[in-house]
């Protein structure tokens, strides 16, 4: 038997030293841990649609240079923190200046906050169902630490932009902390983009720790170029009714993987988790997410939405679990898919693991084609095939978009998919 | 303007109609009456151009060109409308831009320029009041919980804005009570004029006591069986279909 495929020992060397100590410490040991890491293959439950289009060669793991063209797709109306390859970008920055909402770069931090970070980093995540996030750990050169004083409220979104400057191969590593203290609240914006037409890989993990009442709303929003290679992990632990809203809109590329995890850990904690992916071409995107109702109490909803057109793959493994004295739960999760022709495939799973015995919990999935009857309503009204294709197309995904709380994210994500139809649908 | 010759067309191998004949002329009422299963939602069909029917003989001509050739939307840029018996919802999709998006499809064909949200969000109010229908409903998606009512005010109110050659009302007054007859018949008789033509299907006769036809015809097994004036649908009324050897058990009014 052909020995199981292990990560290369090129992805255990960071090339940053900018860190602080604790950082550094930090990195290093979890280095150490990922030495003879098995790599998924298709034998991987959680890998099995996704592991082909792994590559992760020697040349993979050079790290990318905090150089480059840096670019945004959104007009941004305040609030921003740019990276370049994971390290950010001061002078392309604007913080936001107000009391109780401390942003820095983990390499601006002092020892004894790189300390602090160091204790808490990672501990967002199951690192059995998001393996790359151990990558990650070892690599990341930098970072974001977001943190907010209990009662601080940010007045306008605040906007991170990774950028991948892709000129040559390699990887990223954007990680982003966000500490929400007791009732503070601020809406964040995620935007994975890219230039350059080099393979690269950027591998991602942003984690939100809410305290007691804080309410976090999420917006990540993928628009890397066709060949990145985009492992991202995303972990949330909630306390005591903390509220969570996550708006995920991705289109497609090479490799889109996305694990959201999310830890319902004190008593009336609500999340609420959306996402829009559409893909084209050969693209695939892999949207895996994971509720855990720990405490009693607390309220899950979650609506995912993929279109997939030509030959393409997208895939939805949505996980519920309802630990036994998570009684009185609400789960709520449902997909549906849209499949515009022959040739695309969508996988669709839930999961259901449900413990405790006084609890909703509900799903649903669907997978199917746009609706003759609605496209014969549509047509016998004068309008285009084309037009009502887009039509019908855009109202499928139209509830969850005009739910983004961010009009520039609209926008951007509305012009986007324009370019889609238009790539989608010939004019009959 | 619209002319029928031998038409015939089946539906998953079964024949449907069976050689339908019938001339319409701009200006023109005309009311196909019929026991349920005789055809008329196919004959509306067909004529709207749902591929769900295939035409096996016959033809079709509007204003002297084939219909048949022509795709739904090209039918309907030409000027033939058909309000559905069972509108369709399609959440997602507003009122408001199905409508715009339909009426600029109109205008587009005829080289006239495309209105904007403002001109046509002014255009809509005025036309869902002709149909007593709250101007809320445009924001709300196509046909999306409407009441049976509502949703044919909608299709009236679409034939109000896309003011076709041919409308083609497909038993419109089943499911309405007697105020929004009222209000559709009202709609309906604001839509006649002397270059349009309006063919109605319809089960029973009570609608064309408020809109009151030219021409009367029976459909059964799939042909005009009978054609006469306005008398012969109150003599349906009475008589039902029996008199003219036709079977039909659900047409007790």
């Amino acid at each position: 038997m052909k020995p199981a495929p292990t990560l290369s020992s090129a992805f255990l060397h960071p090339a940053g030293q900018t860190l602080p100590e604790p950082l550094l410490a930090l990195r290093k040991q979890r280095a150490s841990a990922l030495v003879d890491m098995p790599l998924p293959t298709r034998k991987t439950e959680n890998w099995k649609y996704s592991s082909k289009y792994l590559n992760l060669s020697d040349d993979m793991a050079i790290s990318l240079p905090a150089e480059g063209k840096a670019g945004t797709s959104l007009a941004i109306p305040g609030y921003k923190v740019v990276f370049t390859n994971g390290v950010m970008i001061p002078e392309a920055s604007e913080y936001p200046d107000m009391e109780g909402i401390f942003i820095q770069s983990f390499s601006d931090l002092n020892d004894a906050e790189a300390q602090a970070l160091s204790q808490k980093l990672g501990g967002t995540l199951n690192h059995e169902q998001a393996q790359f996030a151990r990558v990650n750990g070892a690599r990341f050169e930098d970072g974001l630490l977001i943190h907010l004083k209990p009662g601080a409220v940010l007045d306008q979104p605040l906007f991170i932009i990774h950028n991948t400057a892709a000129d040559s191969s390699g990887s990223a590593y954007p990680r982003i902390y966000v500490d929400a203290g007791a009732n503070s609240q601020m809406t964040l914006v995620e935007e994975y983009t890219s230039n350059g037409e080099a393979s690269v890989l950027v591998n991602t993990v942003t984690e939100f720790n809410l305290a007691d009442g804080a309410r976090i709303t999420s917006v990540r929003l993928n628009m890397e170029g066709e060949q990145v290679q985009h492992i991202g992990a995303t972990g949330v632990l909630q306390a005591q009714s903390s509220r969570f809203e996550s708006h995920c809109v991705g289109f497609g590329g090479q490799l889109r993987r996305h694990d959201l995890q999310v830890r319902l850990e004190g008593e009336g904690a609500e999340t609420k988790l959306n996402g829009v992916v559409v893909t084209q071409g050969k693209q695939h995107y892999d949207n895996h997410t994971s509720i855990d109702h720990v405490a009693a109490n607390c309220n899950s909803e979650e609506t995912y939405r993929n279109i997939a057109a030509d030959q393409s793959h997208a895939i939805f493994n949505g996980r519920i679990h309802i630990h036994q004295d998570a009684q009185k739960s609400n789960a709520d999760m449902n997909n549906k898919n849209l499949l515009l022709n022959n040739g695309a495939e969508i996988d669709t799973k839930p999961e259901l693991e449900i413990y405790a015995d006084d609890v909703k919990c509900a799903h649903g999935a669907t997978i199917g084609q746009l609706d003759e009857t609605s496209l014969f309503y549509l047509v016998s009204r004068g309008i285009g095939r084309r037009e009502a294709n887009v039509l019908l197309t855009m109202a499928f995904i139209n509830e969850l978009v005009s739910q983004i709380p961010v009009q520039a994210v609209r926008e951007t994500a509305q012009l986007r998919l324009n370019d889609f139809f238009e790539q989608t649908f010939q004019e009959i | 303007m619209l002319s029928i010759k031998n038409l015939h067309a089946s539906v998953e191998g079964k024949e449907i109609l069976k050689g339908i004949n019938l001339e319409i002329k701009a200006g023109e009422v005309h009311a196909i009456m019929g026991p349920n299963g005789s055809g008329k939602s196919t004959l509306s069909q067909v004529l709207a151009g749902n591929e769900a029917f295939e035409i096996t003989g016959g033809e079709v001509t509007l204003n002297g060109d084939n219909l048949l050739d022509l795709a739904t939307e090209e039918r309907a840029r030409e000027g033939i409308f058909l309000a559905f018996q069972y509108p369709v919802e399609i959440p997602g999709v507003s009122n408001l831009q199905f409508l715009r998006t339909a009426v600029n499809a109109m205008r587009k064909h005829r080289g006239e320029e495309e209105m904007n949200a403002a001109e046509f969000m002014k255009l809509a109010k005025e036309v869902s009041k002709q149909v007593d229908l709250d101007p809320a409903f445009l924001k709300r998606g196509v046909n999306e919980g409407f009441s049976g009512g509502e949703k044919k005010r909608n299709e009236i109110m679409q034939a109000l804005l896309l003011q076709p050659k041919l409308a083609i009302l497909d038993e419109t007054d089943s499911g309405l009570d007697i105020d929004a007859l009222q209000v559709v018949s009202n709609g309906v008789n604001a839509l006649r004029a002397e270059d349009r033509a309006i063919l109605m299907v319809t089960h029973y006769q009570r609608l064309l006591n408020h809109i009151v036809p030219d021409y009367v015809h029976v459909l059964a097994g799939g042909k005009i069986v009978k054609s006469g004036g306005r008398e012969l649908a109150l003599e349906l009324e009475e008589r039902g279909y029996g008199w003219l050897g036709i079977k039909d058990e659900d047409t007790s009014n």
